[in-house]
């Protein structure tokens, strides 16, 4: 299938997920206010330590929004397109579902991510992209247009490094048939990508920084917005990017050779 | 049969099927492990540059976060909600109408059962890692914490299987009730003070929460342990928790018996 053939059928998909989700308003509501809730919960944590400290690991309270608010807007993308997908395959994989999706005239991996699509998600980027503009407008910054182009491109490196955690954790589910448990591994992985670099010390930083992507998945574009373009910093957000990238599709690979279906 | 030997095998089955997942409990406590990491971590650059922080240090903060995630295991329900909910959805309750048994007493066993084993487990990795981090704790050690903790630690545990309990029996309700369960999961994290030690908030708001059960939750007895209330403040604390317990199993009681004359007994 040519490139726009995969850009057609994905944008099918999303319109199909939105008029379902608009079909079960009350879910959508629900759903989308559980994770206004999570997203409250967070800033509050913020908020209160703030209240009794000026800084944290050098950065103010503006500063730790802005970084929150990115970490979050990645989440929610990753949400928003990838999370139900994923999360799915593990569980067809292990039915035997799976096969369908092989079934599909076209590749695979792009087949199982895109087929669903959270628009409750979608509607928290739009207030985690609000909690970015409040911290950029609280510090005075005025970014031009290529700051904003290249933020989004950082935003954008940092849910393919979710993206690549979350199908590597998927993908275990080829060798292992219970993965219960994996998701509540990354949700406490993310945790430190709203912690600036500069907390990290000893052993966490080899672990958190250098060895797992947790923290400069939010800390790279965090900081281009607030300290300008550092071209380093991006190289290494990229380079990790294409890396797990590269790790996450190879293992999925693998998995795909070894499926032997299950049976009904 | 008599009454308590007829939950002395409710008992025992549910530590046998709460061994079963024994794995899942053990990577559990290990998540918890790092996260208790990203808790140390944080607090500590807090704390950098100032010893005193709402009037406690560091090392009695930290305590505070450790013996809450200790505690967590041994009284906060997990997925007793949810069980409730699936009973009701796929008819399993239809048994607990027709037998003599108590379908609150039951699952309020099982989940005595189902503590006292994830509990255990989550103690395991805990004191492997404990050297790593004894010297950053301080523990109060006046022996009438220990008298006001025990009866605490107990009514906490109470209130958050009836507020479970509550939860689950939204399910004659409604057909998903997973969003709801999520949504008070954010309020009970903030006012139960998992994030933060509620102490910390202003005046009025620490006040306010005082009132809500979610107090009565977690915080109220790792607050009393680790030496963040006083007496007096434990000793109302305990008043209040005993009325919220009243009022939640009401609820619950109430819910089932309208919940009962609902239902239409799907399946079975």
């Amino acid at each position: 299938m040519p490139l726009i053939g995969y850009i057609r059928l994905w944008l099918a998909c999303i319109r199909y997920s939105a008029v379902r989700a608009l079909m079960f308003r009350f879910d959508f509501i629900m759903w989308a206010l559980v994770e206004l809730f999570w997203m409250a919960v967070n800033l509050l944590m913020v908020s209160v330590i703030y209240s009794h400290t000026s800084e944290i690991g050098g950065w103010t309270r503006p500063q730790m929004l802005l970084l929150l608010g990115t970490s979050m807007l990645t989440q929610r993308l990753l949400m928003g397109f990838f999370w139900s997908n994923l999360f799915e395959m593990g569980r067809n994989i292990r039915s035997g579902t799976f096969d369908f999706f092989l079934a599909q005239p076209g590749n695979p991996l792009f087949m199982v991510s895109t087929r669903k699509f959270d628009l409750d998600s979608m509607s928290n980027v739009i207030v985690a992209g609000g909690l970015v503009i409040y911290a950029v407008h609280e510090l005075g910054l005025q970014p031009g247009l290529s700051d904003i182009a290249l933020y989004v491109l950082a935003v954008l490196c940092g849910l393919a490094i979710h993206y690549s955690v979350l199908l590597l954790t998927a993908s275990l589910t080829f060798w292992t048939i219970g993965s219960q448990g994996l998701e509540g591994g990354y949700f406490t992985l993310t945790e430190f990508s709203r912690l600036p670099r500069e907390v990290f010390k000893g052993v966490a930083n080899v672990v958190f920084v250098w060895i797992l992507p947790a923290v400069v998945v939010s800390n790279v574009p965090a900081r281009a917005l607030l300290h300008g373009f550092k071209p380093t910093l991006f190289a290494w957000l990229l380079g990790s990017a294409l890396l797990w990238l590269f790790i996450a599709v190879s293992v999925f690979k693998r998995g795909l050779k070894r499926y032997a279906s299950a049976s009904s | 049969m008599s009454v308590l030997a007829k939950y002395r095998y409710v008992f025992l089955t549910g530590l046998q099927s709460s061994l079963v997942y024994r794995w899942n409990f053990a990577a559990r406590s290990a998540f918890s492990l790092v996260h208790l990491s990203f808790v140390f971590i944080l607090w500590g650059a807090a704390y950098r540059g100032q010893t005193d922080i709402g009037g406690f240090n560091l090392a009695q903060t930290l305590t505070y976060f450790l013996a809450m995630l200790v505690i967590q295991f041994f009284i906060s329900a997990q997925n007793e909600d949810y069980q409730i909910g699936e009973d009701i959805r796929n008819g399993m309750i239809n048994q607990f109408l027709l037998k003599p048994i108590d379908y609150y007493s039951y699952r309020l066993t099982l989940f005595f059962s189902a503590r006292l084993v994830t509990g255990a487990l989550a103690l395991l990795p805990i004191m492997l890692a404990y050297p790593l981090f004894s010297d950053t704790l301080s523990l109060p050690s006046d022996p009438w914490r220990l008298l006001y903790g025990a009866p605490a630690l107990l009514l906490s545990a109470l209130i958050q299987f009836s507020i479970a309990y509550i939860f689950g029996l939204l399910a004659f309700w409604f057909l998903e009730i997973q969003s709801f369960i999520i949504l008070s999961l954010a309020i009970e994290t903030v006012l139960g003070g998992q994030m933060f030690p509620l102490d910390l908030l202003p005046g009025w708001a620490f006040r306010l929460s005082q009132f809500l059960p979610y107090y009565y939750q977690m915080y109220f007895p790792t607050a009393i342990l680790t030496g963040r209330l006083d007496q007096t403040q434990a000793t109302e604390g305990l008043l209040v928790q005993l009325v919220w317990l009243g009022i939640l199993y009401g609820i619950g009681r109430l819910l089932w018996t309208r919940g009962l004359r609902r239902h239409t007994a799907v399946g079975g």
